[in-house]
C-alpha cells in the first residue's frame, strides 16, 4: 500500500506540480509546433510517452550497468542522446508502417523528438536523482504524462482562438508563449502539493 | 551498410578518446572544486579551526530509514591547534515546504550550535527562500537543547522569526536543527 | 531523408556559395551578421526556447549559457565542417550528434573544474545543449554545406546573438523579479534612494515570468522587423 502511495504521489507531482513544459521548460519546440490541432497533439502525445519512458528505461540501465561500475560517467551525455536517437528512429518506422496518417499528419516533428529537451532531460533526472527503478519507471511515465496534458491544453486553447481578434505583432509565437505563460501561472497553483 | 556502421563507430571511438583525455584534464581540479565548497561552507558554520577537516571526518550511521538502509551522516571535527572547537554535519529536513532542505549545522563542544548554512533548497523565491538570509540565520546561533520550547518558530511559542506567509519552510529548517542537535548529542555521548 | 532537407529550407535561406572563394570577407562578414538580427535565435528563428526560460532568472546565468552555447555552436559548426565531406550523408544526423554531443560533455568537464558556481546554476542544462535545436539545425542547414571558416562565422554569430537575447531576458527578469543585475542591487538600491523598500515582482522569475517575458520580447522583435521592412 506504501508503495501504491509513493507512485501516485510521483505521478501527482510529475504531471502537475512540476509539470515538464510549464515548470521545467522541457519540451518547449514541440509543445509550440504541434500543439495547433488536438488530433496531431494526441498522437505527439503518445508516441513521446512511449520514447521518454523507453529512454529512461536504457539510459537508467545503462548508466547503472555500464557507466558507473566502469566510471564512464562523463561519456552518460553521448551516449543517452544516441540511445535515443536510435528509440526514436525505431518509433518512426512503427507509426510509418502502422499510421500513415499519423505519421503524416506528425510530419517533421516526429525526428525531432529526438531533440526534444524533454526525452534526454529525463534520462538525466532519473540518474542524477539515483532513483530506485520503479520510480524511476514511473517518474517517466508522470513527466511524459504530463507533457502530453499540457501539450493538449494547450491545442484546446489554440483551437478555440484560432479565430480570435489578436493584434498582428502577437500573431503565432508571442501569443503562444503568452498563453504558456498563463498556464504556468494557474499549475503554480499546485506548489506545495506533493512533496518529492 | 557496413561502411556506414563502421564509420560511426570509429567517429564513436574517436570521440570517446577525446572525451576520455578531457576527463583525465579535468578530474583533479573538478575534485579540488568539491573541496573547496566543503571547506567552504564548514568554515561557514564552525568557529576557525586548522586542521585536515575533511581528511579526518568520520562517517557514523544514524538511524534507518523507511526502507530499512542506513542513514549515514558525515561528522566533520574541526579543531585549531589539536584543540576541538566543533563539529559540522550535514541534516536534511523532510517537510520543507517544496521538497527537502539541505542544512550544514555546526555544533560546538558546549552542545550549542555555531551556525547554519541551508546547502539546497527549492522553496518558493521570495517567501520561503528568505531561510537562506544570513540575518535569519544567525538566529540560530549559540542555541542548544537547553532552550527547550524556546526552539521553535514564534507561531509556535519560540523565539524564532517566521516570514509572513511563509510559515513552514522556518517550521521545517527550525525541527531539523533540533533533530540535529539531538543527533549531536547521542553520538557526542557515544565519545563521537 | 525527405523531412530533414524540409527542416533545413524552413529554417534558413542558407546562402550556399555560389562563388567557392576562401576568403570571400563580405559572405564571411554576411554570415556573422545575420545571426545578429535577421535570424537572431529565439526573436527570429523560434529555435532554442528550453534552455532560454528556465537559465534566464539572471543575467550572469544568461550569459553563462549563451558562452557556453556560443562554444560549442562554433567548435561543432567548424569540425562538421571540416568532415563534411567524409561523412556519409545517410548517417549524418547520428555523426552531428557525436560530434556535437563531444564538445558539450568537453564543456560540461570544463565548466564543472573552472566554473563550479556557474555549472551548478545552469544544471542540467548544460548536457541539454546537444538537444538544443540551434546547434542541430546550424550544423544541417549550413555547416555540413559550406567552407570552414563561413561555418565558424556563422557558428560565431548565432552564438552571440543567442548570447545577447539570454543577457537581454536574463536582466529584464533579473532586475524587475529580484531587483539587481548580474548580481548588483540595482533596483532596489535606486528605490533605497527614495527610502522605499523594493517589493520584487517574483512572478518573474518563476516560470510564468519566463514564457510571458519571451514572448512581449518576441512579439518587440516582430513590430521592430516590420516597421524595418515598412521603410524599405
Amino acid at each position: 500500500m506504501d508503495n501504491v502511495i509513493e507512485i501516485l504521489l510521483i505521478l501527482v507531482s510529475t504531471i502537475f506540480v512540476t509539470n515538464f513544459v510549464l515548470a521545467r521548460f522541457l519540451g518547449i519546440c514541440p509543445f509550440l509546433g504541434v500543439s495547433a490541432k488536438i488530433e496531431t497533439s494526441i498522437g505527439m502525445g503518445m508516441a513521446v510517452v512511449f520514447v521518454i519512458t523507453l529512454a529512461a528505461l536504457c539510459s537508467w540501465l545503462i548508466e547503472m550497468f555500464v557507466l558507473v561500475p566502469f566510471d564512464l560517467v562523463y561519456l552518460r551525455t553521448i551516449v543517452f542522446i544516441l540511445v535515443i536517437a536510435t528509440l526514436v528512429q525505431f518509433v518512426e518506422m512503427v507509426i510509418r508502417k502502422t499510421s500513415p496518417a499519423l505519421y503524416n499528419a506528425l510530419g517533421i516533428f516526429l525526428p525531432l523528438i529526438t531533440t526534444n529537451c524533454a526525452v534526454l532531460g529525463v534520462a538525466l533526472l532519473v540518474v542524477q536523482k539515483e532513483m530506485d527503478f520503479f520510480p524511476m519507471l514511473f517518474f517517466a511515465v508522470g513527466a511524459s504524462v504530463g507533457f502530453t496534458v499540457a501539450l493538449l491544453l494547450m491545442a484546446g486553447i489554440r483551437e478555440q482562438t484560432v479565430h480570435a481578434r489578436i493584434p498582428k505583432v502577437l500573431q503565432g509565437t508571442p501569443i503562444s508563449l503568452v498563453t504558456a505563460g498563463l498556464m504556468s501561472l494557474a499549475f503554480l497553483g499546485f506548489a506545495g502539493l506533493v512533496k518529492i | 551498410m557496413v561502411r556506414l556502421i563502421l564509420v560511426l563507430t570509429i567517429f564513436c571511438l574517436v570521440a570517446a578518446a577525446a572525451l576520455a583525455k578531457v576527463y583525465d584534464i579535468t578530474k583533479g581540479p573538478i575534485a579540488e572544486q568539491e573541496r573547496i565548497k566543503t571547506i567552504s561552507g564548514l568554515k561557514a558554520v564552525l568557529p576557525a579551526f586548522n586542521n585536515d577537516i575533511d581528511k579526518e571526518a568520520t562517517e557514523v550511521v544514524v538511524g534507518q530509514d523507511r526502507k530499512g538502509r542506513d542513514i549515514k551522516i558525515k561528522f566533520y571535527k574541526g579543531k585549531l591547534d589539536e584543540s576541538p572547537v566543533g563539529t559540522a554535519f550535514q541534516v536534511i529536513a523532510r517537510d520543507g515546504y517544496s521538497g527537502d532542505i539541505s542544512i550544514l549545522m555546526g555544533v560546538g563542544p558546549d552542545g550549542k550550535v555555531s551556525g547554519i548554512e541551508i546547502i539546497s533548497h527549492k522553496e518558493t523565491p521570495g517567501l520561503g527562500n528568505k531561510i537562506q538570509k544570513e540575518v535569519w540565520r544567525n538566529q540560530f546561533k549559540g542555541r542548544s537543547l537547553d532552550d527547550g520550547p524556546k526552539l521553535a518558530v514564534k507561531k509556535d511559542g519560540g523565539e524564532i522569526d517566521q516570514f509572513s506567509g511563509a510559515t513552514i519552510s522556518p517550521r521545517s529548517v527550525v525541527n531539523a536543527v533540533k533533530k540535529g542537535l539531538e543527533i549531536y548529542k547521542k553520538e557526542s555521548g557515544n565519545g563521537g | 531523408m525527405a523531412d530533414r532537407e524540409m527542416m533545413s529550407s524552413e529554417i534558413a535561406d542558407v546562402q550556399t556559395a555560389s562563388t567557392p572563394s576562401l576568403l570571400n570577407l563580405k559572405e564571411i562578414a554576411g554570415d556573422f551578421v545575420r545571426g545578429l538580427w535577421e535570424e537572431i535565435p529565439l526573436f527570429r528563428l523560434v529555435l532554442g526556447m528550453c534552455p532560454t526560460l528556465a537559465v534566464t532568472t539572471s543575467a550572469t546565468n544568461g550569459v553563462g549559457m549563451g558562452i557556453a552555447t556560443a562554444f560549442v555552436l562554433t567548435s561543432s559548426n567548424i569540425m562538421i565542417s571540416i568532415l563534411r565531406k567524409i561523412i556519409p550523408d545517410m548517417i549524418r544526423i547520428p555523426a552531428f550528434i557525436i560530434v556535437i554531443a563531444s564538445f558539450v560533455t568537453i564543456t560540461d568537464l570544463m565548466m564543472a573544474a573552472f566554473t563550479p558556481e556557474l555549472h551548478h546554476a545552469l544544471g542540467i542544462f548544460i548536457p541539454l545543449i546537444v538537444v538544443n535545436c540551434i546547434v542541430l539545425a546550424r550544423a544541417e542547414a549550413f555547416a555540413s554545406k559550406n567552407t570552414i571558416i563561413r561555418s565558424a562565422a556563422d557558428g560565431l554569430g548565432m552564438g552571440i546573438g543567442f548570447t545577447l537575447v539570454l543577457i537581454l531576458l536574463g536582466s529584464t527578469r533579473e532586475i524587475l523579479g529580484n531587483g539587481t543585475w548580474f548580481d548588483m542591487p540595482v533596483l532596489t538600491g535606486i528605490m533605497e534612494l527614495f527610502n522605499y523598500e523594493y517589493q520584487p515582482m517574483i512572478v518573474m522569475i518563476l516560470p510564468p515570468g519566463a514564457f510571458i517575458g519571451l514572448g512581449l520580447f518576441v512579439a518587440l522583435a516582430n513590430k521592430i522587423e516590420e516597421r524595418r521592412k515598412g521603410k524599405k
